[in-house]
């Protein structure tokens, strides 16, 4: 807006200097008489300032897009606060909210957070993973105000927590749908179209528990993942798809980007698919099955009501919360699989899902051990077999040994940087 | 009919006083504040307390007042250094929308000696070789287009876009590349992040009580004061208005035109590249796109204030604080978010131009010729 009016003013102004040499216009006195309509009313019923709630506690939160966004990553946290703030009896009209913030410049992420906290926030959020050195400095700075920042990893012991989730389960679950459809189509390749793959934990992790939980129901499966170097890019999207049906004949597309194109690609092509983020059965119902899919506000509703309990003191924020860096899962709500979509969906999809994700509750079993999952359906009672097995990489390397525990929560959060066999990079 | 006309022709006006065009803007500020109440009011938003939020930048009452102060400074101070330099080449009529690129060369320069020699110097002299050092970079990544400008006559309009866009890539590619070499991110981070600067590397600051102030800031006004006499006591300065009204001229007087132009570039550019560098040295870290769009409104401002000093002062000043005040009054408002805020700044600096240009210009319908002495 700013660049186009900028150029717009050069070039007219470039112009008009060169053009306007003989231009000899009588003079004309104040033929235009600068009307200045400077009391113009507006209907003044009340000046109502936001309205004090029951509570006078603040929650400020920055954003990386439009807090008006309808969907994507912004919508579904905004989305989550407000729900949460809500259940907790605050006004989400009082929400203090700095958006569009961009995630790779510090100083315009401090201002934001200085914005918000001088509004008188309580708890400030940061969503983004680039306000990490923002949210640390400004938690040093401002002693008497929470920080809380989603997907980072920096913390201190008082003032300052992180949080993500263990988004890998949920796509564990949705990988036994599409290893489930990928039998019944009798078509073992399986396309992943991904933001990146071993270049971030998150995104490799993901892929991986994707296609543990796909070849769990179908050991043959093969998962093609096709990147895209970006979080979110419509046309890329939508490309990378079509590229992993035309090259692989892939029946099933599942992904790890913003939008519902793959999945809206898959159905185009008579293809299913697994979507990310939100139910996309919406977007596509006759190709969409299952979606990983997360509810923010468990988790903005426990740390909104941490702060609360704080009674002003935000030095106990991180003891209320039992810890600096919050990583729920399937157990807590904070993830799942979006409802199975039985139009789409294979056979006693949902009942396998249902068993592996009470198992998963339990605390019993964990997506990157040393155990392998299989099924066996008989009239809709599902049985899991546990079998001991090495959990190998796509390169021969043994990650975990036959029988051994799953991983450290810091390898899946931050250090892993493999795919697991049968993942193929195309 | 014999000779066909364009319904309206654009005519400059013999002349505008002072007083005239001053009213003129102040009537154009009030009607795009009453366009932008009609806006706020249909987003169910009461116009007066936004306004005075955004006025007063949510300072009174706010809870750390000088954190504020300090945030504005460090959006005014980037502001004025690039529109004062961008008036110079303006001057001459050299069209340098190449600030963005200016800015980022030269605070990527100004990172490099940070993380380089941050250690080993000491907080003043890490301050002033971070400053020449984006000087430097800026100045030459300037002086690169002026040169080809003077030896191939080359345009420099589009030289100078088509290198902002070369500018930001080159510093993205630093930003996202993890590397052993890469001395600019954090080894400790799993995904790629800037480093923080060391401590001698940051801007120094004067503290006043709570309130920091930062030294760009006097240095800033300081230039502004030196470009003022420049351009209006000595020779060289002369020389800048002579080649900008007319190079034949400057010629004839015996000036060495393709010099001026070459020596004044650099100085443009190099003030934007020394505004990059305190850019990151007050934020402490680099940043993959540190501009905040200086180079782009740095030419409404300086176009908005005639090319004139003081003006630019007040200009920079008063968009400051219609960008830092938007911020801060839409904070509290769910129904408006950034693009809005951008969309009132927009809807407010459009009528305030097109005022200026109505001040200086009028249409003169067809035919209306007779009435025309």
């Amino acid at each position: 807006m700013k660049k186009i009016l900028a150029l717009a003013l050069a070039a007219a102004m470039s112009l008009s200097l060169a053009a306007c040499g003989g231009g000899n216009g009588g003079n004309n006195p104040g033929g235009s008489s600068a009307n200045n309509p400077g009391s113009a009313s507006q209907p003044g019923t009340d000046v109502s300032t936001p309205v004090d709630s029951k509570s006078d506690f603040k929650v400020g939160a920055v954003y990386i897009t439009s807090q008006n966004d309808t969907a994507g990553y912004t919508f579904q946290h905004h989305n989550g606060i407000t729900t949460a703030m809500k259940a907790l009896g605050l006004d989400p009209a009082d929400l203090i909210v700095v958006d569009n913030v961009p995630d790779n410049d510090d100083t315009a992420v401090a201002t934001a957070i200085d914005t918000v906290v001088n509004q008188g926030a309580d708890i400030v959020f940061g969503i983004s993973f680039g306000y990490i050195n923002a949210m640390n400095d400004k938690a040093a700075e401002y002693s008497d105000v929470i920080f809380s920042h989603g997907t980072g990893y920096m913390a201190n012991d008082t003032n300052f927590n992180n949080y993500f989730g263990r988004i890998y389960q949920a796509r564990y679950l949705a990988g036994i749908a599409a290893g489930l459809k990928a039998k019944e189509l009798g078509n073992n390749n399986i396309g992943y179209v991904a933001a990146y793959n071993t270049e971030y934990a998150e995104t490799c992790s993901g892929i991986n528990a994707f296609a543990l939980g796909a070849q769990s129901a179908n050991p043959d499966v093969k998962v093609y993942v096709n990147k895209i170097n970006t979080w979110g890019d419509e046309t890329l999207e939508r490309q990378a798809a079509q590229a992993l049906i035309d090259t692989y004949n892939c029946g099933v597309i599942s992904q790890h980007c913003d939008s519902a194109q793959p999945q809206l690609v898959a159905q185009e092509n008579g293809a299913f698919g697994c979507g990310y983020n939100s139910d996309m059965t919406e977007q596509a119902p006759n190709g969409h099955i299952t979606a990983a899919i997360w509810h923010w506000n468990v988790y903005y509703q426990t740390a909104i009501q941490a702060a609360m309990d704080c009674n002003g003191d935000a030095s106990k924020f991180v003891e209320n919360m039992g810890g600096n860096a919050y990583y729920a899962g399937l157990a807590e709500g904070f993830v799942d699989a979006s409802p199975v979509n039985e139009k789409t969906a294979a056979p006693d999809t949902k009942a396998v899902m249902d068993a592996v994700r009470e198992l998963i509750v339990s605390g019993d079993w964990d997506v990157f051990s040393g155990v392998k999952l299989s099924y066996t359906v008989t009239d809709g009672k599902v049985e899991i077999t546990k079998t001991n097995a090495d959990l190998v990489d796509n390169a021969g390397n043994v990650i975990v040994a036959a029988g051994g525990p799953s991983v450290d929560d810091g390898v899946i959060k931050g250090s892993m940087n493999y795919n697991v066999a049968g993942v193929v990079e195309g | 009919m014999k000779n066909r006309q364009p319904l309206f022709h654009v005519v400059k006006r013999e002349s505008g006083s002072p007083g005239r065009q001053i009213l003129a803007y102040v009537a154009a500020v009030a009607l795009a504040l009453v366009v932008g109440a009609v806006l706020l009011a249909v987003q169910g938003v009461e116009p007066l307390t936004f306004y005075k939020q955004m006025l007063t930048m949510g300072i009174p009452g706010s809870r750390y007042p000088w954190r504020a102060v300090e945030n504005f400074i460090k959006l005014f101070v980037p502001l004025l250094i690039v529109s004062l330099a961008l008036a110079l080449a303006f001057k001459m009529r050299f069209w340098n929308i190449g600030g963005e690129g200016q800015f980022i060369m030269g605070a990527f320069w100004a990172g490099v000696a940070a993380m380089n020699l941050g250690e080993s110097l000491p907080r003043p002299a890490m301050v002033l070789v971070m400053a020449v050092a984006g000087a430097l970079g800026g100045g030459v990544y300037g002086l690169f287009v002026a040169a080809l400008k003077v030896r191939f006559g080359t345009n420099e309009t589009l030289l100078t876009l088509m290198l902002n866009y070369i500018a930001l890539y080159f510093l993205q590619f630093f930003a996202e590349t993890k590397a052993d070499w890469n001395f600019f991110l954090d080894p400790e981070s799993a995904r790629p992040k800037f480093a923080k600067f060391p401590a001698s590397a940051q801007m120094i600051t004067i503290p006043i009580g709570p309130f920091n102030l930062n030294l760009s800031l006097v240095i800033a006004l300081a230039l502004c004061a030196l470009i003022f006499a420049y351009l209006n006591y000595t020779k060289r300065g002369y020389e800048i208005a002579v080649v900008g009204d007319s190079p034949n001229t400057a010629r004839y007087a015996g000036m060495k035109v393709g010099k001026i132009v070459l020596r004044t570039i650099f100085i443009s550019a190099a003030l934007i590249g020394m505004a990059g560098a305190f850019h990151v040295s007050s934020a402490g870290v680099m940043s993959a796109s540190p501009t905040n769009d200086v180079g782009w409104t740095g030419i409404v401002v300086a176009w908005l204030a005639k090319l004139n000093t003081v003006g630019i002062l007040v200009a920079a000043v008063l968009i400051t604080v219609l960008q830092f005040g938007c911020q801060t009054a839409s904070a509290t408002y769910p129904a408006i978010d950034a693009n809005f805020a951008n969309l009132l700044q927009g809807v407010i600096l459009f009528i305030v131009l097109a005022a200026d240009f109505f001040t200086r210009f009028k249409l003169v319908r067809r035919g209306g010729k007779e009435a025309v002495k």
